[in-house]
């Protein structure tokens, strides 16, 4: 881990820096060793580091205050949500204020004439579609975390789910938010309207995981469901037989609302952890959804089942409600479960093009042999976006590092087909020494230039995203030891 | 007229520009260029940069050169049963130009046509692009699969900023499977409030409309006070269903359009001959019917469920218009009027101190000296 090393002088001013937040937040400063202690991680916890100083704010002016102390005073902020991130972007700094944005969780407004809400951004994802689904409504990105990450943990991230195939990630669900600039200027971007006219800072803020302001408020776009959900299990005698399906579903024009994949390794795992029922002996299956307006879904399934069969494949429906819930509870509990597989393991997020998933799952195999450890295979099959499961040692010598390579060659071989680093976990402190795999030294300036536009002082979320170029080589990855994870009480997919 | 037909050239060129602090503006088909506050300066001829560099369609991804037409890009997709997601609108005829429309005109001015309902804009299906920034570097963003956060989204940027951050040199999107068949709905003599009303239903159902606008009797003959329209697509018979599904939401008497009238509707082609200067103002769907009554045009419509009012005003009516959207919280974007107009009250209003700011900020980022349609925006 090579954040950019702490700056001592900071670290001496702290009663003073903890005296200058408590005067613009008396009731929500955190400066005990014990209370830090809570904050020292997110979702990425191989990598911990106690902040400085971790404050609550509870309106946007208290947050507005706060980083312009910061700014005057030259102490770098690290904005947090829930702290689920898979990739480290809220790892606190030894010398840099932890903006800690949980207690702004006011719902401020549900417009169902314009099928939107506003709402602060510490409202978890999860609450948003609490708040509308009386009404038949629901706000559609879903990741894994929902019932615990934030929405303004959502838009730094862009956060995807099991249903972006079909309804699209974070940024295009996202209609404005109220952004505080590193200055502590207060801007506005997008809202109700059809346009804004000027530049698409709005998109640019969405997935810049916390490097460029922090968000105080939120309107996102709600979805009324859809009217039928129809459910289907595929099984396959071989991955790449599985790949291949993927590939011609999407290449026929059929939009599931979600596509899974997991090979049989995970599958049997699933199997013995919660038994959803998975067909036995399967070397791949396939979870998909089709929803719609009956008769958009009746073709959808009838596509779908010809073309598994075209592919060697068989197909199930789930009968009743009752049965989808249990089909997707096994998918859903994939990372639990897959954590009896071994003592450790790490995961890793890329998406490919859909049609290299036979070569690549064949070559992941390949991997594997070389580096001589174990994976499993549990991903968003429909958009591409990879997920596998590296099983290792951490207790073995050597076992860890071996992990790693493996992963980054998995990564590596993502970009190699075409595809990216990361499909929905963003960069954070994970794949920032990656980065530089996957974009040219020009294009990665000029990303960078964008950043100093608007942070020229660098003090937002510093040692994030951007590789540093005295850092040698490294990855990170989700780590998972004795089958704990995180956030233990988290679906993980 | 400076010519570039490869990034190697633009780069070139933007180098020398640099060199000699010399702006430009940056062509491709022409078609937009009476869009904005007009440029007096030496063009670049980026025409040559034409053509489909590949198209997968079993991946639903395409990449072009930035001149490509867009009528190319729709007859090679639509082969396939594709299209693009963003509903490109053509708006050569509008504003009088004898021009090729082409894929990054209408990525640099955000044009999408009354479809941007189904999938959204151009930022919403950009996945990636090649360009030339202002200090003369090639460089690339985004990338060629549909779920990406690697990096800050540089995509989205380019949609809409009138060719003020970079030359383009390639794009590539996401495309989506062309229904087979459409059909437009008319809900006929509704008055302004009860259209919208009824069309904002639509919006927020199942049935992902592909077009939902009302039309006052001025724009359309035989409709009474005016028509809600509602274009639905979608195979047979899942067509038949969603029709028979808004039948069932909004009652009354619908009646079926043998002829799309959204082909002239989203491009603004219906207004080509209305004189004076012509306004798309963008409002909370919501507010359409409360802002078109105080804006009281003659010749006016309503797109997009309302998040956008398309009207004919006088010259001298731009304070009024700019207004009306400020107090509703929307804009008014000024698409056609005389040079003299257009230079006097800008594309859009001004933005608010700081949020100008940081658009400067941004702007600089890429292009220090201010060298790529210096004021169009």
């Amino acid at each position: 881990m090579h954040l950019p090393p702490t700056d001592a002088s900071i670290v001496a001013r702290r009663a003073e820096i903890v005296a200058g937040l408590k005067a613009i937040v008396p009731d929500g400063v955190v400066a005990d060793e014990s209370g830090l202690a809570t904050f020292d991680a997110d979702a990425l916890s191989a990598y911990r580091q106690t902040p400085l100083v971790c404050v609550l704010p509870s309106d946007r002016h208290q947050v507005s205050e706060i980083l312009r102390f910061a700014h005057a005073e030259g102490i770098p902020i690290v904005p947090r949500g829930a702290g689920t991130s898979l990739s480290g972007g809220a790892l606190p700094r030894q010398d840099g204020i932890l903006i800690g944005m949980g207690r702004m969780k006011r719902i401020l407004e549900i417009d169902y004439e314009n099928g939107c809400v506003t709402v602060e951004p510490g409202v978890t994802n999860l609450n948003i579609t609490k708040a509308v689904e009386a009404q038949g409504f629901y706000y559609a990105p879903d990741p894994s975390s929902q019932v615990a990450c934030t929405i303004g943990g959502n838009v730094a991230e862009n956060s995807g789910g099991l249903h972006c195939l079909k309804y699209g990630l974070t940024t295009n669900n996202l209609l404005g938010v109220t952004l505080v600039l590193p200055g502590g200027e207060i801007v506005t971007l997008g809202g109700k309207c059809g346009s804004q006219g000027g530049l698409d800072l709005l998109g640019l803020v969405t997935g810049s995981e916390g490097l460029l302001g922090v968000v105080v408020e939120v309107v996102v776009k709600i979805l009324r469901k859809a009217p039928v959900t129809r459910t289907l299990l595929a099984s396959f005698d071989s991955v790449p037989a599985a790949g291949e399906c993927v590939a011609r579903v999407i290449a026929d024009g059929v939009v599931p609302a979600a596509m899974e994949f997991m090979d049989r390794r995970a599958a049997e795992a699933i199997e013995s952890y919660n038994q959803p029922g998975y067909p036995a002996g399967a070397e791949g299956i396939l979870i998909i959804d089709a929803d719609g307006v009956e008769a958009d879904v009746t073709h959808a399934v009838s596509r779908v089942t010809a073309i598994v069969a075209e592919c060697g494949g068989r197909t199930v429906e789930a009968t009743d409600e009752k049965q989808r819930a249990r089909i997707w509870s096994g998918r859903k509990a994939a990372f639990a479960a897959m954590g009896k597989l071994g003592p450790d393991m790490i995961c890793m997020d890329g998406t490919i093009p859909r049609h290299a998933l036979p070569a690549v799952l064949a070559e992941m195999e390949e991997l594997s042999r070389r580096h001589g450890l174990g994976f499993c295979n549990v991903f968003h099959a429909g958009d591409g976006n990879l997920h596998p499961l590296i099983i290792f040692d951490m207790m073995k010598p050597g076992d860890f590092e071996k992990a790693e390579e493996f992963g980054a060659d998995i990564l590596r071989l993502c970009v190699r087909v075409g595809g990216v680093l990361s499909g929905e976990h963003g960069i954070g402190v994970e794949k920032r020494d990656l980065m530089t795999d996957q974009f040219g030294e020009q294009d990665l300036e000029q990303q960078h230039r964008v950043k100093c536009a608007i942070d020229g002082r660098g003090l937002f979320n510093p040692g994030k995203v951007f590789p540093t170029l005295s850092a040698c080589v490294e990855q990170g990855h989700i780590h998972v030891h004795g089958a704990q994870l995180p956030h233990p009480h988290l679906p993980r997919y | 007229m400076s010519a570039a037909s490869s990034e190697p050239q633009i780069v070139e060129f933007v180098r020398a520009a640099r060199a000699d602090k010399a702006p430009f503006e940056i062509v491709s088909g022409g078609t937009r260029r009476g869009v904005g506050r007009p440029l007096d300066l030496p063009p670049l001829d980026v025409s040559g940069l034409s053509g489909i560099v590949k198209y997968e369609p079993e991946e639903l991804i395409l990449s072009a050169a930035p001149a490509t037409p867009l009528a190319e890009i729709d007859a090679v997709l639509a082969a396939k049963g594709q299209r693009l997601g963003f509903d490109p609108a053509d708006w050569s005829r509008l504003l009088g130009s004898n021009g090729v429309a082409t894929l990054a005109g209408a990525v640099s001015c955000d044009a999408s046509g009354s479809g941007k309902l189904r999938h959204g804009g151009a930022r919403d299906s950009l996945l990636g692009f090649r360009a030339v920034n202002g200090l003369g570097e090639a460089f690339r963003a985004g990338g060629k699969v549909v779920k990406n956060v690697t990096g800050f989204d540089l995509p989205k940027l380019v949609c809409g900023a009138h060719g003020t951050l970079a030359v383009l040199t390639e794009l590539t999107f996401r495309v989506y499977p062309k229904p087979a068949h459409h059909m437009t709905l008319c809900l006929a003599d509704v008055t302004p409030e009860a259209g919208f009303a009824a069309l904002r239903k639509i919006a927020l159902s199942a049935l992902e409309p592909a077009g939902l606008a009302y039309l006052p009797a001025a724009m359309m003959a035989g409709v009474g006070q005016g028509a809600a329209l509602i274009k639905l697509e979608g195979a047979r018979a899942p067509l038949e269903e969603k029709i028979a599904l808004a039948h069932g939401l909004l009652g009354g008497d619908i009646t079926r359009i043998a002829e799309d009238p959204f082909a002239a509707i989203g491009c603004g082609e219906i207004f080509a001959d209305a004189g004076g200067d012509i306004w798309r103002v963008f409002v909370a769907p919501s507010d359409a019917p409360r802002v078109a009554r105080e804006l009281d045009a003659r010749h006016w419509l309503g797109d997009w469920a309302g998040g956008v009012i398309w009207l004919a005003a006088k010259p001298d009516d731009a304070s009024r218009v700019r207004a009306a959207a400020a107090k509703a919280g929307g804009q008014a974007m000024l698409l056609r009027a005389a040079p003299e107009s257009r230079a006097r009250h800008g594309l859009f209003a001004a933005q608010p101190p700081a949020l100008a700011a940081l658009s400067r900020s941004v702007k600089a980022a890429f292009d220090p000296l201010g060298l790529f349609n210096p004021g169009r925006l």
